[in-house]
Parts: structure tokens; sequence; C-alpha cells
């Protein structure tokens, strides 16, 4: 191969060689770095396919192969030759191997399944209108008794009058029910509470509110089946016990009051920002002194303190690549569930990042405005207050700021795995599919999220 | 009167800095140190003020021996010794009136300098010194707000607050325009006027020319030069600076002359 060493490479050895391996012809057109990287390249997008085990995918190297030897020929002739073809073909490979292996399923039924999860999403379970209640209620006696007779299923109330036909019923019998004297032509809600207060739709299949509209001199009657899953007395199952029918009216009276889901949203939004920031409050305390530890230009003296300081970096560096969620976890098993478990592991976490931040801004500082403080005959605490502060407060509030907003953020989530705050309802609203309340939840997490990234945004530009 | 005696100063890695140095100042002189950038000029000046501390010789100022004074001697010797630097070395996010204040720290209330109050007769003097160099609009500007040359006059203001009886002015000009230079140095020069002993390093032959009153050379850290301004020519300039050096003279030079 060597025999005559020509000035020139020629271009048809260039080619047959890179033909017997890739890279090879590059190597004798005297490019080898390019000849190299070829080699690997193909040797990597062969491995990818060969493991993958797909034969179909085996074109990627062909094509890298091919163009390698008109690469080649390309180089011996000093002619500039495109890297896109083969990147393009590895890219290809990589996409579709990686298309497959994720199981990529853009299929109709899961479209479907995303628009009855995001549908409710779009109605967030926020606000609702006020209204004002009107409520009715008669006694029934379930199941009939045979050696007792039943009290009247029947109840006046001022104006309004309600009352079961028959007075007793036993298990899924049908009952007439009537009231007068409620709001005319008004939908009511006519529901069953049992005997120990559980609450039982009539609607449906026994899962749906069951909902009658009065008519204009505000009565209504109709038929219910006494609910199936209503408990019946033990030992004695023919015991009479009393339930009863409530007829609920509704009708707004103007403006918009917070949902009980809204609450539960506002109140784990103000448990989130809370806990963000006496996670901070109680990072800075600790992160300021370790700061002055992990910064080389102080500790670099002599190799006592510079050991300190690779301690140092070492446990920040290794506490920092703990996410705090997972921390969450760890803390939620010894402080028990609740916002208090959620603070620790933003906390922890928090001192690690802060301590470096800080140590940075210490090894940043400028000594020309101590020189001139101490020139002036200040002593040292003088030197410190007007040479040394002015020039690390601004920056430590900066990235206190900064650090603050990161846990807002990182609280939202960290109640999912037990540490309270809004985190906390959204696991279990997704838990019960209750996507109107996750929308709402969204929607607080998203104003809170971007006002603190704004506010915390402006502030850093004043001070840095 | 300040004297400098067999001033050496080695750094811990190793290199000598100054070897050896000896010269006289008399009141109220307009003393320019020259020589390239690592020559000593930095260090010299420092000594003097023992921000940097020497390694061996004496300085006298008058009868005192600042070589020997002890911590708290040396911050009532450094308040009368006010000091301008090549890059101001203002507290960048700090107000003007806070850096120029700073200038009185030897002189304040300890405890109520570090709670960052300070008498109205420190305020008055610091608005005084701040219309001396021209800019008192500009005391609640933050440092950094500010261009190069009011920067340094900013540094200047701040080393009359400490009632200076020398100046010591380590390349005051180097950061600045040449346009630039002759203003700042002509406050130097004012207050040179009015009595005071200034200590000044240049880079820029014509600007030696124009304030020195006596110039020192300093080369690898030996002085090679002692005398008056005029007595250095080209010939001299080239024995000091190299045989390579070009002198460049100010643009402003070329504008006034």
């Amino acid at each position: 191969m060597k025999t005559k060493a020509p000035k020139r490479p020629s271009p048809w050895l260039a080619g047959a060689l890179s033909l017997l391996l890739p890279g090879l012809g590059q190597i004798y057109a005297r490019q080898r770095y390019r000849g190299g990287a070829v080699l690997i390249a193909f040797l990597v997008v062969l491995g990818m396919v060969a493991w993958y085990g797909q034969p179909a995918w085996y074109f990627a190297p062909l094509g890298i192969w091919l163009w390698n030897v008109w690469d080649a020929v390309g180089q011996a002739g000093e002619r500039r030759v495109s890297v896109l073809i083969p990147l393009l073909l590895g890219l290809t490979a990589a996409y579709s191997i990686g298309w497959q292996m994720v199981r990529v399923d853009f299929t109709s039924a899961n479209w479907e399944r995303g628009l009855a999860v995001l549908r409710p999403m779009f109605r967030p379970d926020l606000f609702e209108r006020r209204t004002e209640l009107n409520r009715m209620w008669t006694p029934i006696s379930v199941p009939c008794s045979t050696t007792q007779e039943a009290p009247p299923a029947r109840r006046q109330d001022g104006e309004k009058l309600a009352f079961a036909t028959p007075d007793c019923a036993g298990v899924l019998e049908t009952v007439i029910v009537s009231v007068s004297g409620m709001w005319p032509d008004t939908d009511t809600e006519i529901w069953w509470e049992t005997n120990i207060g559980d609450d039982k739709p009539l609607g449906g299949n026994e899962n749906a509110p069951l909902i009658v509209r009065t008519d204009e001199t505000g009565s209504l009657t109709t038929t219910i089946r006494v609910p199936s899953t209503i408990l019946i007395a033990q030992p004695d199952p023919t015991l009479q016990l009393t339930h009863r029918i409530y007829f609920d009216q509704r009708r707004p009276i103007g403006g918009l009051q917070f949902s009980t889901n809204g609450g539960f949203v506002v109140k784990g939004m103000t448990e989130s920002v809370t806990m963000a920031l006496m996670a901070t409050f109680l990072a800075v305390l600790l992160a300021i002194p370790i700061s002055f530890l992990a910064a080389r230009n102080l500790m670099s003296a002599n190799p006592f303190t510079f050991a300190i300081y690779v301690v140092v970096r070492t446990v920040l560096n290794f506490v920092r690549s703990i996410e705090s969620l997972i921390l969450a976890i760890v803390f939620v098993i010894i402080v028990g569930l609740g916002p208090f478990a959620g603070v620790l592991a933003l906390a922890v976490h928090s001192v690690a990042a802060l301590a470096k931040l800080y140590s940075e801004v210490i090894e940043g500082i400028d000594p020309g405005p101590i020189e001139a403080v101490r020139a002036t005959g200040a002593n040292w605490v003088q030197v410190v207050r007007y040479g040394v502060i002015p020039q690390i407060v601004p920056p430590f509030t900066a990235f206190t700021i900064y650090r603050w907003d990161i846990n807002v953020r990182s609280s939202t989530v960290i109640g999912m795995v037990g540490g309270g705050g809004i985190g906390f309802y959204l696991i279990q609203w997704i838990a019960l599919n209750d996507m109107r309340a996750v929308g709402a939840a969204f929607i607080a997490i998203a104003i809170v999220v971007m006002t603190l990234d704004y506010v915390s945004a402006r502030i850093r530009e004043r001070l840095v | 009167m300040l004297r400098i005696e067999n001033l050496t100063k080695i750094y811990p890695n190793g290199t000598r800095a100054l070897h050896d140095v000896s010269f006289e100042v008399q009141d109220g002189e307009f003393l320019v140190v020259i020589g390239l950038s690592g020559s000593g000029k930095s260090t010299l000046l420092r000594c003097i003020n023992r921000l940097i501390e020497p390694t061996s010789g004496k300085i006298f100022w008058d009868d005192i021996d600042i070589t020997a004074a002890s911590p708290a001697e040396l911050r009532h010797i450094r308040r009368h010794i006010g000091m301008v630097f090549q890059q101001f070395n203002l507290v960048k996010r700090s107000s003007v009136m806070t850096n120029v204040l700073s200038g009185r720290l030897g002189y304040a209330n300890p405890w109520l300098s570090l709670l960052g109050i300070w008498p109205a007769a420190d305020k008055e003097m610091a608005l005084k010194a701040l219309e001396r160099v021209g800019i008192a609009d500009k005391a609640q500007s933050r440092a950094d707000a500010l261009s190069g040359g009011q920067q340094q006059r900013v540094g200047i203001a701040r080393a009359l607050m400490q009632d200076p009886k020398i100046i010591l002015a380590d390349e005051p000009v180097a950061s600045l325009d040449p346009v630039l230079s002759h203003s700042i140095l002509q406050y130097l020069e004012q207050l040179n006027k009015d009595g005071l002993t200034v200590i000044c390093s240049l880079h820029f032959l014509d600007l030696v020319h124009r304030y020195a009153t006596r110039v020192i050379a300093l080369k690898d850290g030996v002085k090679v030069f002692e005398g008056l301004p005029k007595e250095i020519d080209r010939a001299k300039f080239k024995e000091i600076y190299g045989e390579e050096a070009q002198e460049v003279r100010a643009a402003s030079f070329e504008a006034e002359a």
C-alpha cells in the first residue's frame, strides 16, 4: 500500500481502503481525525441498529458506508464533501429507533382520552355563583315494621309542606313524594339522607342527582325508589328507622364566591408560597456561613482550610444533586405528612444551591474597593462594612429571591409525595379524576409562578 | 518630608518588586514615578501607606517611622494619606455619596459608621469635595452609572475627605481617555498648589513634563533615575523604557500644543 508514496494520494486507493474499512481511506488521505470520526460514527450507528435488532434499519450504517467511500475519494482529490448525508442517516436511525422504543402512540383513543381530560380543565372549578338555598325535608320510615305502625311521613314548616306516601317503605320500593310552598318554576334536587347521615342521590342508577321542577304554584310530586345501599338494622332487620328525604332549591343572588375546591386551591397555594418562604429563610441562615467555607479565595491560604473547602464543596455538590422531591419523601417518613416535611426538603436543597451561589459571589469580589477603604485608615470592621458588604449584599439578595422563586415552583410538586401545599390537593384531585379542580389548581399555580417570576426578575434587574 | 530608605519588597512567590530604593520627597512636591508596567511603581506607592508590607527598608514621614507603626498608629497615619487608584476602586453598587463618605472612615465614630450614620458636618464636607471636583449633582447616583472620568473625580473627592497631607496617585489616568487625563491631573495640580504633597505614577512622558516638579524612574524594581522632568530626553527615555520603546504622546497634548 505504501509502495511509492505518491505526492497526492490516489482517489482510487482511498476509495478502495474505505470500502474495506470505513475511515481507512480518509486516514490514507492524511485526514486522520476525519477518518477516526467516520469509523466511530459508523460503528456507533451499526451498533445501535444491531442492538435494536430490526434488520430494516441496516440501511443507515450501509448508507454511511457508501458515503464514506465517496468521502474518501473526495478527500484524496482534495474536494469538499458535505457531512450532511451521514448526519441525517445517523439521526434518522436514532430517531426511528427511539420512536419505537418509547412506543409513541398518537392513535385516536389517546386523542379522545386527552379531550375527555382536558375539556373539564377549561371549566376550572375555582369560582361559583353565589346562591341561596331553599330547603325542605320530610321523615320516612324504612322498612315497614310488622309490629309497629309507622309515624306519618309528613312535615310542615311555615308555608312549606312535604310528605311521602306510604309512610314506610322497604329497600328498592317505590314511594310518592310531594312538596308544596317552595319557589315556583325552580329546579329542585331531591336526595335521601339515611338515619346515620349518609347522602344518597336518587337520580339515574342511584349515581346522579334527581332534579324535578316545581310548577307555578311551587309544588311538585314525583316517585322515588328507596336507595339500595341504605343499611338495615341488625340483628332485627325489620326494625323501623327514620330516614329523610330532602328537597333543595337554589337560586343565584348575584356575585361570585370561591367554590369548595376553589377554597382548597387558595389554601393550598398560600401554603405552598409560605413553605417556599420558610424554606428559603431557613436556607439563607445556613447558607451564609457555609458559603464562606466554600469560597476558594478565602480558604486556599493553607492546607487545613483548603481541606475544609474541598469537603464542604463535595458535600454541597452531593446534596444539590438530590432533587427536593426525593428529599421530601425521606422527610415525610421522619416528620410525618404535611408542610413541615416539604419545608425541610426544600430548605436542605436550597442550602446547597444557595451556598454555592453565595460562595461564587464571594470568590468574585473586587479587591479594589477593599484596598481603597483600607487606605483611608478604616479599621477591619469598617473595611468589611464599606468594602465587602456593599459588594455582596445585592447579589446575595438577588440569588435569594431567585431561589424563593424556584422553591415556590418546587413546593407545588412536593405535596404530591405528602409534603403539603397545593400538590397535596392536586394529587388527590387527579386520583379522583376531578379535572375541573385540577384545572383550577393549574391556573392558580400559573398565576403565582408567573407573578413571582416577573417580580423576582424585576428586583434582580435592579440589584445586579 | 517623606524619606524612603533602602526599600525592598519580595513577594511570597519570589518576585522582587523593589530593590533597595531610597529617595526623599519634600513637602509640596509633585513627584512623578515613571517606569514600565511591572517595574514596581504600584508596589512603591502601596508600601508608603503599607497596603503592601515592605520586606525591608524604612519609610519616615517627618520623624514618624511608618514601617514600625502599630496597627492603630498605622490607621492614624493612613488618615492623612489620600490614595487615588488606576481602576478608581469605587464600590460600584453604592452611591457616589457613600463612596465619598467612606474616605472619612478614619475619623468617624466606628459604631455610627457601621450603621451608616454620618454627622451632618461630614455630609456637608462630602458635598463640598464633590463640588470641588465638579460633580455635586451626581451625589445620589450609583457609582457605576458615572463615566470613567467622573468616577476618578469621585476617587479624588474620597481622598479629599481624609484631609490629606500626601496624595498617592497610582496611575490615576491610565484607564481614561487622553483627553480626560489633563482634567484629572489638573485637580491634582491644584491640590499640590494648595500645599499637598503629590506622589503620582504616570505613563506618558508629555504628562510628566507638564505636571511633575521632580521625577524618579524605576526599572525592574531599581531606581534608575532621579531628577527634574526636563532632564528626561529621548535618550534617557529609551534607557528607562528599553530600546524598543516608542514615545506615545497623549492626544490632548497634541491638541493643546
